[in-house]
């Protein structure tokens, strides 16, 4: 105990005996630390943001639908309304939202073009908080509920079609008795969202749709979304247990772009990291081996006085540890600064809708995720020591004779 | 008179074949408790060579050294560090003293490696401070002294652990005629107050005018070994 005091004060004093040489490894550290945490900070909000984005377009956490639906989407493939053990999974506590849906392909036209896209028929209020269409209201109002009249068209498919709110639009599609559906509706309200969704979707109540459709009560899926995203395996299965007829897909299966940009963007923290890491464990150990070799002779001068090389040698990994420690503190700080004046969010919007093209929202909101953080620091921590281990070692093992007299006889 | 070391046959070989270096060749030798002996002969002469070898510095290619009764060849480089700890003291031409630490904490240094309590160590390392002559500088870091006072420092570090024997290898090497005079003094009042045992390289001839015992050596061999 008593010698670990003693080298750890000596250690201490060293780390400071050439404040300049200390300062640039704090410096390269902090900074690399600091570059590593904010920059996974503000991919993983990207990464939020993206996958909050694909899942709030429609998708939800995952979906049910009737078999062969998903590979050929019609009103052929329908299913009823969930009843019994289905409803009874779909009401439980982990369910934040789900709701029913009618989706199939359809024609919408206006006095001047016809345009294909997806007809959705919803229910208004049970969207809410499962997907974007409850908020995106741009111009105009929303649907009145299940059985509106009205219909809401995109912004830029409202352009392309040459036609606004208070406008009437005809939709066409096949009923489920194989013949031809057609009705009109006046636009209430116009939609803003990402273009690949304001150009292909319109929305029509739920109820609406089913009867011009002729569907009777039957829908076409089913969106769902937890209250936590980590139970959503467990949850599917549960799912598929309780309508064992039915296809069960999470938002993985599909949304299987979204699910390889997500691994991507976690494959590229690591990249990042394994990059900082390898440039600053250059600085570290070529500091530390510049320091050494200044020092060699007092690294003699202690064996010859009696202290054993395990403890030189723990001594001056202490050193290393401690600067690399001090330089992690420091970046710690400085990523935790940087993210929490960032904590209102980093506003995309001089992309104009590049990041929506991109997936993500316009706002990233960066996350002090402490666990994350702390795992990162470590890692570094270990890294950095362990990189010059073997340098100190190797020199430490040369001493003493032939360093502390040399060129005498 | 008790051996405090004994050499026998050592013999030191620098390389192989036609370049190598014979640093010692043969050599006998018995440091008794209580001697002032000098080491003396021209650079080459293999006298640092030697002091390395009985300080457990350095292994021989032929003979032994036993310091105190254990034979050095047995040990490892840890055991080896422990018998300088406890019984060897060293005193170099420079670097002598840890850059990082003041005086006091120098001394202090190889009490508190050998596991003394902190008060006695306190007590002693004032106490051999105030032999050399040093109390009043013990706060003072190495550069804030000058060489001589570094050397004294070294002494009483050398001395604080009661060593078998105190090592000094051209220990007046970078010092003015005065500070000379003074370190010798000091040794020689160790040597004859306490009974310090000193072993000291030089080829000054201050320092071996000092000296009791006289060992000259030339090309690694010991030439000539008097009494005072």
């Amino acid at each position: 105990m008593e010698r670990l005091k003693l080298i750890s004060a000596l250690a201490w004093r060293n780390l400071w005996r050439n404040p300049r040489r200390t300062g640039l490894v704090l410096v390269a550290v902090s900074i690399g630390v600091w570059s590593m945490l904010s920059f996974t900070a503000l991919l993983q909000a990207w990464s939020a943001s993206s996958l909050q984005a694909a899942l709030e377009n429609l998708t939800g956490q995952g979906q049910v639908h009737a078999r062969g639906y998903l590979d050929n989407p019609g009103v052929a493939r329908s299913m009823p309304p969930p009843s019994g053990a289905l409803l009874a999974v779909l009401d439980g506590t982990e369910v934040k939202r789900w709701a029913p849906r009618v989706r199939v392909p359809a024609a919408v036209q206006s006095a001047y073009k016809t345009w294909p896209v997806s007809l959705m028929g919803i229910d208004p209020a049970r969207e809410r908080g499962l997907s974007f269409i409850a908020t995106a209201v741009h111009a105009g109002r929303g649907l009145d509920g299940a059985d509106g009249t009205g219909i809401l068209l995109g912004r830029k498919l409202a352009k392309r079609l040459h036609t606004g709110i208070g406008k009437r639009v005809v939709l066409m599609s096949q009923n489920s008795a194989g013949g031809m559906a057609e009705r009109g509706f006046k636009v209430v309200g116009l939609f803003s969202a990402p273009p690949q969704i304001e150009d292909r979707y319109v929305f029509i109540g739920l109820a609406r749709a089913q009867s011009m459709l002729g569907m009777g009560e039957n829908i076409t899926g089913v969106s769902f979304g937890l209250r936590r995203m980590a139970e959503l395996d467990t949850f599917i299965g549960k799912l598929r247990g309780a309508a064992p007829g039915m296809d069960v897909q999470s938002w993985q299966t599909l949304r299987p772009l979204t699910k390889a940009m997500n691994q991507l963007s976690s494959s590229f923290i690591q990249v990042w990291i394994v990059i900082i890491f390898v440039l600053m464990s250059f600085g570290i150990v070529n500091t530390l081996l510049m320091s050494l070799h200044e020092r060699v002779r007092e690294l003699a001068l202690l064996q010859a006085l009696g202290l054993r090389p395990r403890l030189i040698f723990a001594q001056v990994a202490l050193e290393s540890a401690l600067v690399v420690l001090l330089g992690i503190a420091i970046g710690v700080l400085a990523a935790t600064a940087t993210v929490l004046a960032f904590h209102r969010g980093v506003d995309l919007g001089f992309l104009a809708r590049g990041s929506e093209w991109l997936g993500a929202g316009r706002v990233l909101y960066p996350r002090l995720d402490v666990t994350q953080f702390a795992a990162i620091s470590a890692l570094v921590w270990a890294l950095g020591v362990a990189a010059g281990l073997l340098p100190i070692w190797r020199i430490v093992r040369r001493v003493p004779v032939e360093a502390i007299n040399r060129g005498q006889t | 008179m008790e051996a405090i070391v004994i050499c026998r046959g050592l013999g030191k070989r620098y390389g192989a074949g036609d370049t190598a270096v014979h640093a010692l060749q043969d050599v006998d030798l018995e440091i008794h408790r209580g001697e002032f002996l000098s080491l003396s002969g021209p650079s080459g002469s293999g006298k640092t060579t030697l002091l390395n070898h009985i300080g457990g510095l350095d292994r021989p290619t032929s003979g032994e050294v036993s310091v105190d009764g254990r034979k050095l060849g047995e040990l490892d480089k840890g055991e080896l560090a422990d018998l300088r700890l406890e019984k060897i003291g060293f005193v170099f031409q420079a670097y002598n003293l840890i850059p990082v630490l003041s005086a006091y904490e120098n001394v202090e240094f190889i009490l508190q490696l050998q596991g003394v309590h902190a008060r006695q160590r306190r007590e002693r390392a004032r106490a051999m401070l105030s032999e050399v002559g040093l109390e009043k500088l013990g706060e003072r870091r190495p550069g804030e002294l000058s060489g001589g006072q570094q050397q004294r420092v070294a002494i009483a570090r050398a001395m604080a652990s009661s060593p078998a024997i105190v090592l000094a290898d051209e220990p007046s090497a970078n010092l003015d005629s005065a500070a000379t005079e003074e370190l010798l003094a000091l040794m020689s009042r160790l040597n004859e107050a306490r009974g310090m045992t000193f072993c000291v390289a030089s080829h000054d001839p201050r320092v071996i005018e000092y000296t009791r015992r006289r060992v000259r050596m030339r090309d690694g061999r010991i030439e000539a070994d008097e009494r005072a």
